[in-house]
């Protein structure tokens, strides 16, 4: 039963690299642009499908395939901030927080029904990106899962360094705590929007590529990341890089726990999704600040 | 212009009365399911429009609307009225709880909120399969036990020309007023003497009823309910619905309901790729006619209109 526990711990300190992986991404996206971007789970569930058809189609290894997509989410990112996203940075836009909700929920519906489309309703599962299981004393995991954690934790340590030791960074800071103040010291925000949305589609489009191995790709996989990356993020603080890492580790491991512990076998899968949606709930209503919550970042 | 409106009403009118003698029985059912999605989008529009309160759980109290009447009738077996008024109270009582939990959160806050609600709620279904049904359905006695739908037909039409009124009522009426100011700026409105935690609630618990009257009506006429109808697809179709019309118009919004009804139908023989559209047209109609696609072809109208008043007036002076 201990060993049991542990594996369970263990998987679930995996996932919670890889949500923590798509709330920064949410949080860098939310802290710039301003909006809670409901799109971000289709961008993910993009960013598997990249992976599948670069390994698939193209012959590209798996590993490289994870750059690729994450490559090609950026670029779909940004096309999508150039196009459909503009009127959020025009003063002559009525009620503008309305309108990013209604517009990132309308991309979710079309990348969802294209999705439909193109991939087909059938679940895909990519190649491994390493065959094989790790077994340490009675642990067993598989390598896969192994991969996906270290390289979720190298996408966060990446976006920590870029965040405080680059100048695109520091640009990309000043931004969200002032617009008027960085574009008076010269910072052209134009370009830091459509840089902080490709980032955050970048993130979530590498986590879906990390996934794919272990769960499969189907074009409504997006669905429930999404609100478990939202409730990572509340449950973080809006606009913290740091507390969503914190949150996303807190949030997988309790989850796997729940699968675990619940008692009635038959029902603890269905369950445990409502289980992360229920934290997001509770957030919502007991403590909307998050626990490392930043002042300057609080939605109007 | 009035009397143009007035002749519009009069035909679209008389072709609703007529429309089950026109039609074979698929287009009926497409008629009944429309009246369906046109409840749903004008309440929709009403709380999100209006209010500017942008629940996604709005499907949410459709489904339980739906299930609390179609449960009711299946275990207790009360009359089928009862328990479609059942759904309503539920969805009403529920819809101001939803509606006061809400009060501190704005904007995507609620947002959020409304979708974790809705899920957890489809969640349950599917997980209760012992009571529910679960995903494979709970089959609901039908409302009528006739041959053809010409009976919902007319029942839906009632039930949706009854919601229209209503709701045109209150939102020409003093507490319209009080909703689009809150949904302006709230703290103004409060300091102008709106009682906005009550009409925040009052918001919730109005429109969820009407969305469990529609899902009482769906669920007695579809027969067997799924869980599928309190999914965020679905709701993703109201909205499309509701913001392709004009959410700041309930007839808008109704219209957009019936006109994308009968054009997703219409436009079967293209499988998939009818939601591509759906979307598309969503995401341009957001972008560049937030009013909707009817606000801007009644400017169009009027526009038209008045050039052509404008240049009568001109040849009279010359």
């Amino acid at each position: 039963m201990t060993d049991y526990l542990l594996i369970q711990a263990l998987n679930g300190l995996v996932i919670g690299v890889i949500y923590a992986v798509i709330a920064a991404g949410l949080t860098v996206i939310f802290s710039i642009l301003k909006i809670v971007n409901f799109a971000h789970g289709e961008v993910y569930m993009m960013g598997g499908y990249f992976a599948y058809f670069a390994i698939s189609l193209v012959g590209i290894p798996p590993l490289p395939a994870v750059l690729v997509a994450m490559m090609l989410s950026f670029a779909m990112s940004v096309l999508i901030e150039r196009t459909l996203l503009k009127p959020l940075y025009s003063p002559t836009t009525e009620r503008k927080g309305d309108y990013g909700i209604l517009i990132t929920f309308g991309i979710s519906i079309f990348l969802r029904a294209l999705a439909l489309i193109i991939y087909g309703p059938y679940p895909l599962r990519p190649p491994s990106f390493w065959p094989g299981v790790l077994v340490v004393g009675g642990l067993i995991m598989t390598w896969d899962r192994v991969f996906a954690g270290g390289a979720g934790v190298a996408m966060l340590i990446a976006l920590v360094l870029f965040m405080n030791h680059t100048p695109w960074g520091e640009a990309l800071n000043a931004v969200s705590q002032s617009r008027e103040s960085a574009a008076i010291v010269g910072i052209n925000d134009q370009r830091f929007y459509m840089l902080a949305f490709g980032l955050g589609g970048a993130l979530a489009g590498g986590a879906g590529a990390l996934v794919g191995p272990i769960y499969s790709l189907s074009p409504s996989m997006g669905l429930l990341p999404d609100t478990q990356a939202f409730a990572i993020v509340i449950l973080g603080g809006m606009g913290s890089v740091a507390g969503s890492i914190i949150a996303g580790l807190m949030i997988g491991v309790s989850e796997s726990m729940f699968v675990a512990l619940f008692p009635d076998p038959s029902r603890s899968l269905t369950y445990a999704q409502a289980f992360s949606l229920l934290i997001l709930m509770l957030v919502l209503l007991i403590r909307p600040t998050g626990l490392l919550g930043r002042a300057h970042v609080a939605m109007d | 212009m009035r009397t143009l409106a007035f002749g519009a009403v009069v035909v679209f009118g008389a072709f609703a009365l007529a429309f089950p003698f026109l039609v074979n029985g698929y287009w009926l059912s497409v008629g009944v399911l429309a009246m369906f999605y046109a409840i749903v989008a004008a309440s929709w529009a009403l709380l999100a429009g209006y209010a500017g309160q942008f629940s996604f759980g709005h499907m949410a109290f459709v489904s339980l609307g739906a299930y609390t009447s179609g449960l009711l009738v299946k275990w207790f077996d009360i009359p089928i009225p009862l328990g479609m008024l059942a759904g309503v109270l539920m969805c009403g009582v529920v819809g101001s709880g939803i509606g006061f939990v809400c009060l501190r959160m704005r904007g995507p806050y609620l947002a959020l909120f409304t979708v974790a609600f809705s899920e957890v709620l489809r969640i349950v279904i599917v997980s209760e399969n012992e009571v529910t049904g679960g995903s494979g359905g709970l089959e609901v006695t039908p409302l009528f036990h006739a041959r053809t739908d010409t009976p919902y037909y007319y029942l839906g039409l009632a039930l949706l020309l009854g919601s229209l009124a209503i709701m045109q009522f209150l939102v020409t009426s003093r507490w319209g007023l009080f909703f689009r100011s809150i949904r302006e700026n709230e703290d103004a409105a409060a300091a102008s003497g709106v009682k906005v935690v009550r009409f925040r609630i009052l918001a919730f618990a109005i429109t969820s009823s009407f969305a469990g009257l529609a899902g009482g009506f769906y669920g007695h006429y579809i027969g067997i309910l799924t869980p599928d109808i309190g999914s965020v697809d679905q709701m993703g179709l109201v909205v499309a619905m509701a913001v392709i019309g004009g959410t700041e118009s309930i007839v808008a919004a109704m219209i957009g309901a019936l006109g994308l009804e009968f054009l997703v139908e219409a436009l079967r023989s293209y499988g998939q790729w009818r939601l591509v559209l759906f979307g598309a047209l969503l995401l341009l109609t957001i972008r560049f006619a937030r009013n909707g696609l009817l606000a801007l072809a009644w400017q169009q109208v009027m526009r038209l209109g008045s050039r052509r008043r404008t240049r009568s007036i001109g040849q009279e002076a010359g």
